[in-house]
């Protein structure tokens, strides 16, 4: 094939590439935007003969600068974007096959009001299709944030969102991959086929060779964990692929399972007057109430911030108005298969407020589809906030870009780790604010440096964190992945011999080293292990 | 023939009536029917009653009608138009009435009237002003004098056109689904107990039984419904404006005015405290026409160029976020996810490659026509229109031709 | 005070979704909703009556589970809820409808002021509020953006126009229709939800409210639905040729204004 189309010199208009959510920005020479399977092997081919360096882009809403290039080619994602078919399997389970650029958003939409374009589908996804479009609805269950990202970009960094608290993250939604290999060639994978052998794990190519890969030894902490390779004894080689960055290949192809949509979900967000009431009262329910979907919080800091931008932008004067009273919030997500179960659950989460401290009064309780995007866009109003913020201050210094930490502890530790980031903060007074996934103890810790010294503090701070959460047995990203932001705390987490060891599972895949480079290993132990 | 007729919805158990009537034909119901109710309501022995109507101005609820034998469907003749005008001028939605309905009496082979209310107080004036009417296709004009105010109150027009509708019988009565006509019509209809269908986009008439067939969208435009109106008259329907065509003037039509001087019954109760036009529309959140510039227009000079040709058409300026984090724009321009939610009549995008958070904020526009060097841009498939082109060329070659 | 806010209860989504088979509309078995346009007139009415004092009942027409979305307008502010079920409502059209709701305001003895949504989103006719103040004789105003002043006796209010905004005072008894974003509206506490349950709710049957039923449902409605279809899928972008763009773009600016 000829790739002298497909491949653009970076001019400016293409601008826009060399940055992501991260708000950082990167570098690079040539930019290629494939559109089918076979334009991706044949670009790969040719760039990474070459020896360029290759960078792996989906929508670019990642936070860890993933897809930021560190020179060489961007291969952006976004126009391998089809449906490409659809299964059902003996239990009325349905799955549904895409290329990597589909836009998460899109996705949903096209479940919730079945409508997909079938007309290039083959006869039995499309007989399958008709038995969806009349089948209850169904359930896409991963759910970042922004809804916006690609579904390659979720499968890369095995994304979560509010509701993993309960269905855990995109991982276990994955049933196949296809990923193309530096040379060109393929695997294609499907759960539930191939296995590894303890740590050692072979695969085959659709070109017929063979790869073997020696898996690192390290354990994975037991916590939400979005870091680094996953790996685990005799583990199904799927899972490899999800979470690895966008290092070892191109994802072409993502088959993910969907699940019946809960007949009742309610949603409802309780506010307190005191950040303990609050973290008291995550205790109490995640102890005491069953099938909760998800457990969010947002602290003092995160509300005032709301209030502000409330008042002065408009794309956030929709907010509900947040009392002045309110010091930080839990939103929780009730799914259940009627509307009585989920009364009782919902006055059980109320009794819980009132043990607490808190009021049944100072809640909000969403019990249909627009009530509850109300309460989302909230939820996204946060982080959204945050980055206005940041994109302010970088006016004053541009080396000021998105501070957000992203770990996660074990359960018993919830209090200690808000307490300590509570307390460094204020020792480095610094201004920050907390949100996120608290029910899987997993707090973003925005810092909003008002310049650039404390953009360098809030970036120490990050690292004195990533040790004292790894030494509580927790993660160092439990979602975003690591990126290129996060790779020095993966040194932190794992210690130089594991990194080491990953970095000989990257170089079965990619002997030059040039796949997502920068993406997971921090330079020196790229230097060393190359 | 007439009768009396007692609603029973209106009717408030006062027992007034029975005291008023010479004839002894009025009594409270004390059945046991009426213990289903809520109270007692008022029935009347047709044998005994003589028709004085002194119930009828006795009754304080309004309960109390005489009821002239209803016309029968087949009584009912000839289209009518409301023919609405603000500050003494039709408005434009008259005109496509008057097309559709010259069409719709063509059709049914009777003839076409328009109503509507004039602030002119001289015949001639008058004769003068309804001449447009007539030659866009009326028979007859119903002229009705407001003296009032300048703001129309639905209350008073709905008296009138009641009154003109009973006693010229048409079997169609069309108004403008204005904000007005949507407000006035269902007054009217639900005076005359007749059906009115929101809001239409196509009429016509069933060529075999002569029915006006009402066709609208519900369901937010996501679903069509054909709706009739078989046995009540007249036929009543708003249309939406813009989409019904004006026939074409015809200075040689000729017709007849009638000048209506009936007084409205004062509207006691309802006070016009103020009227403000609205200022020309600074938020892009209202703007009717809105340009959305994006990254494709390249430089701050050429968004002057943009700048310049909003002006001139009276169009706002809206952009996509790279151009406001580049600092060509303000942020109170932005469009889409972080800025804006837009909904205008029209919208031109200029070199907006169409991200997915700029298409959420311009989903709600009327109509998208987008123009982009790119075409396979995103934008695309969220515009109507697709020009593939340099913008900047565009906004040139418009600039020229204004 | 006594106040009434008249809800409709709509299908959660517009979306209009055919069978790929039978091409037959199919509904989503998702629960219906209030009418979002009613709830402006919901959460308007709770922060009026907060301000005058007086009672605020929340009424409908429809099925027996319309028991539920009454019992949220009672969660968002609303004293006690009115739904009036029968067959003999069943094929209301606009006329039907404004007659049956005008029964229900009756047999709750009146009110001085009713609240609407400007429209449903279902239907879009907006034209259950003028039928209703006509049908019960007393005045009304559309498109209420905001509300001024508000008296024992009357409520000063802007609505808007195509030409920008008048102000009214109109005297009770009377009906209003509100706009989108006349306040905003909050959403339910755990408080309010736990309140609603145990609110008193009244049915009332054709009979019970006195209704004439040759002026009900399907029998009372003179307009009848003949035939619906999907509008035409929205088709591909027109292409229009970059020399004809400059002409066209100006004729179709010239159109909307």
């Amino acid at each position: 094939m000829m790739t002298e189309k497909l491949i653009h010199p970076m001019i400016e208009d293409y601008a826009e590439y060399l940055k992501d959510e991260s708000r950082s920005v990167g570098e690079a020479e040539s930019i290629s935007f494939p559109q089918s399977e076979e334009e991706v092997r044949a670009i790969m081919k040719e760039v990474y003969a070459k020896g360029e360096k290759i960078t792996i882009q989906g929508a670019r809403t990642g936070l860890a600068a993933a897809a930021v290039p560190h020179g060489g080619h961007i291969m952006n994602l976004m126009k391998l974007n089809k449906t490409l078919s659809m299964r059902e399997d003996e239990n009325g389970k349905f799955y549904v096959t895409v290329e990597p650029g589909t836009i998460l958003s899109q996705l949903k939409k096209s479940i919730e009001s079945r409508k997909f374009n079938t007309t290039d589908w083959s006869d039995d996804a499309k007989k399958t299709f008709i038995r969806f479009a009349q089948a209850p609805e169904q359930l896409l269950t991963p759910d970042p944030t922004e809804s916006s990202a690609a579904i390659g970009g979720l499968v890369a960094c095995n994304a979560s969102g509010a509701r993993s608290y309960l269905y855990g993250p995109t991982r276990g939604r994955v049933t196949a991959l296809r990923i193309v290999l530096t040379d060109g060639d393929v695997i294609d994978v499907k759960r539930g086929e191939t296995f590894a052998k303890g740590r050692e794990l072979t695969l085959t190519t659709e070109g017929g060779r063979t790869i073997n890969v020696q898996l690192p030894t390290y354990q994975l902490p037991k916590t939400k964990n979005a870091s680094g390779y996953y790996v685990d004894d005799d583990m199904d080689a799927i899972d490899l692929f999800i979470g690895s960055d966008g290092t070892l290949g191109v994802i072409t192809q993502v088959e993910l399972e969907l699940l019946p949509m809960p007949a009742t979900i309610w949603g409802v967000t309780c506010f307190f007057t005191k950040e303990t009431e609050a973290v008291k009262f995550v205790d109490e329910v995640r102890n005491n109430i069953t099938r909760l979907a998800s457990l969010e919080f947002f602290d003092g800091k995160a509300l005032a911030l709301l209030r502000k931008q409330k008042a002065e932008s408009t794309a956030f004067a929709q907010l509900p108005v947040i009392d002045p009273s309110y010091d930080s919030a839990v939103y929780t997500e009730i799914q259940c298969d009627t509307d009585d179960e989920a009364k009782e659950r919902l006055f059980a989460i109320g009794e819980a407020m009132e043990r607490c401290g808190g009021s049944e009064e100072n809640t909000w309780v969403a019990r249909n589809a627009s009530e509850r995007d109300i309460l989302y866009f909230f939820r996204h109003a946060t982080p959204e906030s945050v980055n206005m913020t940041i994109d302010r201050r970088k006016k004053i210094d541009p080396i000021i870009t998105k501070l957000g930490s992203d770990m996660s502890v074990p359960d018993k530790y919830l209090a200690e780790v808000i307490d300590m980031y509570n307390k460094t903060i204020e020792e480095e007074g610094l201004e920050a604010v907390k949100f996120g996934h608290i029910g899987n103890n997993h707090l973003h810790v925005n810092i909003l440096p008002r310049s650039g010294e404390e953009y360098k503090r809030g970036k120490e701070l990050f690292k004195k964190w990533a040790a004292k959460v790894t030494e509580m047995g927790g993660a160092v990203s439990a979602e975003h992945g690591v990126g290129k932001l996060k790779a020095d705390f993966l040194m932190i987490m794992y210690g130089e011999d594991h990194i080491k060891e990953m970095a000989e599972l990257k170089a079965a895949f990619d002997p030059k080293g040039t796949i997502g480079t920068g993406n997971l290993f921090t330079p020196i132990v790229k230097g060393g292990a190359f | 023939m007439g009768r009396i007729v007692i609603d029973p919805a209106k009717c408030m158990g006062c027992g007034a009536c029975v005291r008023t009537c010479t004839a002894g034909a009025l009594s409270m119901n004390e059945s046991d029917e009426a213990k289903n109710r809520l109270h007692r309501i008022a029935v009347i022995d047709a044998g005994l009653c003589t028709l004085c109507s002194s119930c009828v101005s006795g009754c304080k609820f309004d309960a109390i009608k005489m009821e002239t034998e209803k016309a029968a469907v087949t009584d009912y003749h000839g289209v009518m138009v409301f023919a609405e005008q603000t500050e003494g001028e039709f408005l434009p939605v008259a005109f496509e009435l008057l097309g559709k309905g010259r069409e719709l009496s063509d059709d049914l082979n009777v003839k076409l009237m328009a109503t509507y209310f004039t602030a002119k107080t001289t015949d001639e004036e008058i004769n003068k002003e309804a001449a447009a009417l007539i030659k866009a296709g009326a028979d007859t004009v119903f002229a009705v004098k407001e003296n009032e105010k300048a703001v129309k109150l639905e209350e008073s027009f709905a008296e009138r056109i009641c009154a003109i509708v009973e006693r010229e019988k048409p079997e169609i009565l069309l108004t403008g689904a204005t904000m007005f006509g949507r407000s006035l019509a269902p007054r009217v209809a639900a005076n005359l107990k007749t059906g009115l269908t929101a809001d239409c986009t196509v009429l016509n008439i069933d060529k075999e039984t002569g029915l006006l067939q009402q066709t609208r969208p519900a369901f937010g435009g996501n679903l069509m419904a054909t709706i009739i109106c078989p046995k009540n008259r007249p036929q009543m329907a708003t249309v939406r404006p813009g989409i019904m065509i004006a026939s074409q003037k015809d200075e040689t039509r000729k017709g007849e005015v009638v000048i209506e001087n009936t007084e409205a019954s004062s509207v006691a109760g309802i006070e016009i405290l103020e009227a403000v036009k609205a200022a020309k529309t600074e938020s892009i959140k209202d703007a009717k026409i809105i340009i959305d510039c994006g990254r494709g227009i390249g430089s701050k000079k050429n968004l002057k160029m943009v700048k310049e040709l909003c002006e001139k058409l009276g169009a706002a300026y809206g952009c996509s976020r790279p151009l406001v984090d580049t600092g060509m724009c303000e942020y109170p321009h932005q469009v889409g996810q972080t800025g804006c939610t837009v909904a205008p009549d029209l919208l031109i995008t200029l070199g907006v490659s169409g991200a997915i958070q700029h298409l959420a904020g311009i989903s709600n526009a009327k109509k998208i026509i987008a123009v982009n060097t790119d075409p396979d841009a995103p934008i695309f498939t969220a515009a109507h229109v697709k020009i593939v082109a340099d913008c900047m060329d565009v906004v040139k070659d418009m600039l020229a031709n204004i | 005070m006594k106040y009434i806010v008249c809800i409709k209860q709509v299908p959660s989504t517009n979306e209009v979704r055919l069978d790929p088979e039978t091409h037959a509309i199919i509904r989503d078995g998702r629960q219906s909703v209030i009418n979002p346009f009613d709830l402006y007139a919901v959460e308007l009415a709770k922060r009026l009556k907060e301000k005058t004092g007086g009672t605020l009942t929340a009424l409908s027409m429809g099925i027996p589970a319309t028991e539920r979305l009454l019992r949220e307008a009672v969660s968002r502010g609303a004293d006690d809820a009115v739904l009036l079920t029968d067959r003999a409502f069943a094929g209301s059209d606009t006329l039907a409808t404004s007659y049956a709701i005008s029964l229900g305001v009756k047999a709750v003895g009146g009110a001085d002021l009713i609240l609407c949504g400007k429209m449903a989103v279902d239907g879009d006719t907006a034209q259950i509020g003028p039928e209703l103040a006509e049908t019960l004789g007393i005045h009304h105003v559309t498109d209420v953006c905001e509300v001024l002043d508000i008296t024992e006796k009357d409520i000063t209010v802007k609505k808007l126009t195509e030409a920008g905004t008048v102000t009214l005072k109109v005297s009770f008894p009377a009906v209003i229709t509100v706009v989108k974003d006349i306040v905003q509206p909050g959403l339910p506490s755990i408080a309010g939800v736990r309140k609603s349950m145990d609110a008193p709710f009244t049915v009332f049957t054709a009979a019970e409210a006195s209704a004439d039923t040759a002026r009900t449902g399907f029998a009372g409605s003179p307009t009848n639905v003949v035939k619906t279809f999907t509008p035409e899928g929205r088709t591909e972008a027109v292409p229009v040729a970059a020399s004809d763009a400059a002409e066209f773009i100006l004729n179709a600016i010239k159109e909307v204004r």
